[in-house]
């Protein structure tokens, strides 16, 4: 069925983006209903004011179908792909274009944007909310007997900020609405007009948990949009630091997660070999955080000192015996903010979260071990020393896709570029569809383990904003 | 003299310091200065340290803002001022929060709080590394902390 959808879309009209086809609203209607019955993941959906793009992963392959924009909007893809609904609510704020049949209610905007829909060719100023807009509780809340409880956005931690409206009617949260909006830097009314080198060093700041995995996305549909094929240096490079920012992300969250679960050794082995991992990457490239490491194409050394790494992986063996000892880590966690295979499926979910799902009830034991165990990968990867062959670039018409393996799941990266600018961009973070899983996620847990399956999660509140 | 030695073998010499809580916000940025600030969080709880990170504004004298400060986060920032007893201080960390740096004013983003208020800290740097957060803490407690 996945591949009758896949054909589907194939027959519509091909573009200067590798993979992406104009599907007539009678064929996107098609697509739409065979979805219903097929497997093929829907890893991101976004608009650039004129047509609405869907990108699917057929097997390793991402296919992107585009519908044109009427009068009316686009008929919507969550009825039957349910991690886009957070995507049509952000189309709908941004550029003010509907989903036929799915939800208006803003994603980003809570009423303090002095415009509306900001990215729309006639955006009108609005006077805004004062108090920004109201929540609107659900019957879950009432049965909650009017006991809520507000979790962020300042809490007085180093995330970045979102709140949730958590309903509980006993010791079990039951009601979770997400706001979101509040990292929302307005990146892609940014980015357009750009330079690609200027807009790569806001690319780079998207998310400092993951900004390796943002540049190279970037870089890669930079290439397949001017048609240069990236040296194998540069390919080399984003792997080897791809995987220390992989290590250094993996162990700002174990280290995190020790603390606020009181597994003090565990907290302070992590939080040294981060400590050693950020100085590594400062003696690499000048950066500890690794911003501004591959566009212009990295000239890094792409070797980690044997002693160095030799120390992190004695490390990382004491760590994870550490983590699994008799009332240690795995213990304390165990059962906690339940992340299964099923819902890592309904909402798109990929990367360690999903591999967690897979391996286990998908709780936080199972993904911090999951965490670990992509420490102990990373390490490999950097002891084997690397090798990239030259990448070439498909298309070369001025349009280009682009993904990188992010600590969080893949990060992807569409971009138009026209007369050496920017034209249109979109990038697709994991972050949004953990955070449209957050209320199976965090049903049923105490209101005190909320900030503890946070930090595990690996959510990004700026990635998911933009 | 203590020594501050978890995250640097060399060791580091504070001086002697009155206690200072900081309730910091991320105000909108990328989590690059929260990601050094949590280093150096760490440190500072490993090591006893006075300097501390507070959750909640009603027990700190001191303010740290990173990030440009968008529109959804000004009346955060606004209350969390408000809730914070007697004499306090503001502080800013980062390009972002200290002039907006690659983030300018637009329709979702007011530019930094640095340019805005008055700031008794104001650290530029994309980030700056928890070592030059600390020196800029102990610079002003040691000088203008104490009148």
């Amino acid at each position: 069925m996945s591949a009758d959808v896949a054909a589907l879309i194939r027959r519509g009209a091909p573009t200067p983006c590798a993979g992406r086809f104009v599907l007539e609203i009678e064929a996107w209607q098609a697509m739409i209903a065979r979805l219903r019955a097929a497997e093929l993941p829907l890893l991101g959906l976004w608009s650039d004011g004129v047509q609405v793009h869907a990108l699917f992963r057929q097997g390793q392959t991402p296919l992107v179908a585009s519908v044109g924009v009427s009068s009316e909007g686009y008929p919507a893809l969550s009825p039957v792909r349910a991690g886009a609904r957070g995507a049509e609510r952000i189309i709908h704020d941004l550029w003010g274009i509907p989903a036929t049949g799915g939800s208006r209610d803003p994603w980003l905007d809570q009423g303090r944007w002095p415009v509306a829909t900001p990215l729309a060719a006639h955006s009108a100023p609005t006077p805004g909310l004062p108090e920004g807009r109201e929540f609107i509780d659900g019957p879950a809340v009432m049965r909650a007997g009017g006991t809520v409880l507000g979790h962020g956005p300042a809490e007085g931690d180093f995330r970045a900020p979102f709140h949730l409206r958590l309903g509980l009617p006993g010791a079990g949260i039951e009601a979770v609405q997400p706001c979101m909006g509040y990292a929302h830097r307005g990146l892609a009314a940014r980015l357009r007009g750009l330079a690609p080198q200027q807009a790569a060093l806001l690319v780079a700041r998207i998310d400092a948990t993951a900004t390796v995995a943002h540049q190279r996305a970037f870089a890669r549909a930079l290439h397949h949009a001017t048609g240069t094929p990236m040296p194998a240096q540069g390919v080399a490079a984003g792997v080897m630091l791809g995987a220390m920012e992989r290590i250094a992300t993996h162990l700002d969250m174990l280290a995190q997660a020790s603390a606020m679960g009181g597994d003090g050794r565990c907290a302070t082995l992590a939080a040294t070999m981060l400590e050693q991992v950020r100085q590594i990457c400062r003696e690499l490239c000048g950066r500890r955080l690794l911003f501004d490491v591959i566009v212009p194409p990295a000239t890094v050394k792409v070797r980690v000192e044997d002693t160095q790494l030799a120390t992190l992986v004695g490390q990382h063996a004491l760590l994870h015996r550490l983590f699994w000892r008799p009332r240690g880590l795995a213990a304390r966690v165990r059962g906690k903010g339940v992340l299964s295979a099923i819902t890592a499926a309904r909402w798109g979910i990929l990367g360690c979260n999903a591999r967690a799902a897979q391996k286990g009830q998908g709780d936080m034991t199972d993904r911090l071990d999951a965490r670990l165990d992509e420490i102990g990968e990373s390490l490999s990867l950097l002891a084997a020393l690397p090798e990239g062959s030259a990448m070439a670039p498909e298309g070369g018409q001025g349009e280009g896709l682009g993904w990188a393996q992010g600590p969080a799941g893949p990060v992807w990266h569409w971009l138009r570029v026209e007369e050496g600018h920017v034209a249109a961009w979109w990038c697709g973070d994991p972050s949004l569809a953990l955070v449209q899983a957050l209320p199976t996620i965090l049903s049923g847990a105490a209101y005190e383990d909320v900030d503890l399956i946070l930090a595990a999660l690996g959510l990004s509140a700026t990635g998911a904003d933009l | 003299m203590a020594q501050l030695n978890l995250f640097w073998p060399e060791g580091m010499p504070l001086p002697r310091l009155e206690a200072l809580d900081i309730f910091h916000i991320e105000s909108g940025g990328c989590t690059g200065c929260g990601l050094e600030l949590a280093s150096l969080s760490r440190a500072l709880l490993a090591g006893s340290h006075p300097i501390r990170f507070v959750p909640t504004p009603r027990q700190a004298g001191m303010l740290l803002l990173t990030g440009s400060l968008t529109v959804g986060m000004a009346p955060v920032v606004e209350l969390a001022w408000q809730a914070m007893p007697g004499a306090r201080v503001l502080a800013v960390v980062g390009d972002c929060a200290v002039d907006g740096g690659l983030f300018g004013g637009n329709y979702a983003v007011l530019g930094g709080v640095g340019a805005r208020a008055r700031t008794r800290v104001a650290l530029p740097g994309c980030p700056p590394a928890p070592d030059e957060i600390l020196a800029a803490l102990v610079r002003w407690q040691t000088t203008e902390g104490k009148r």
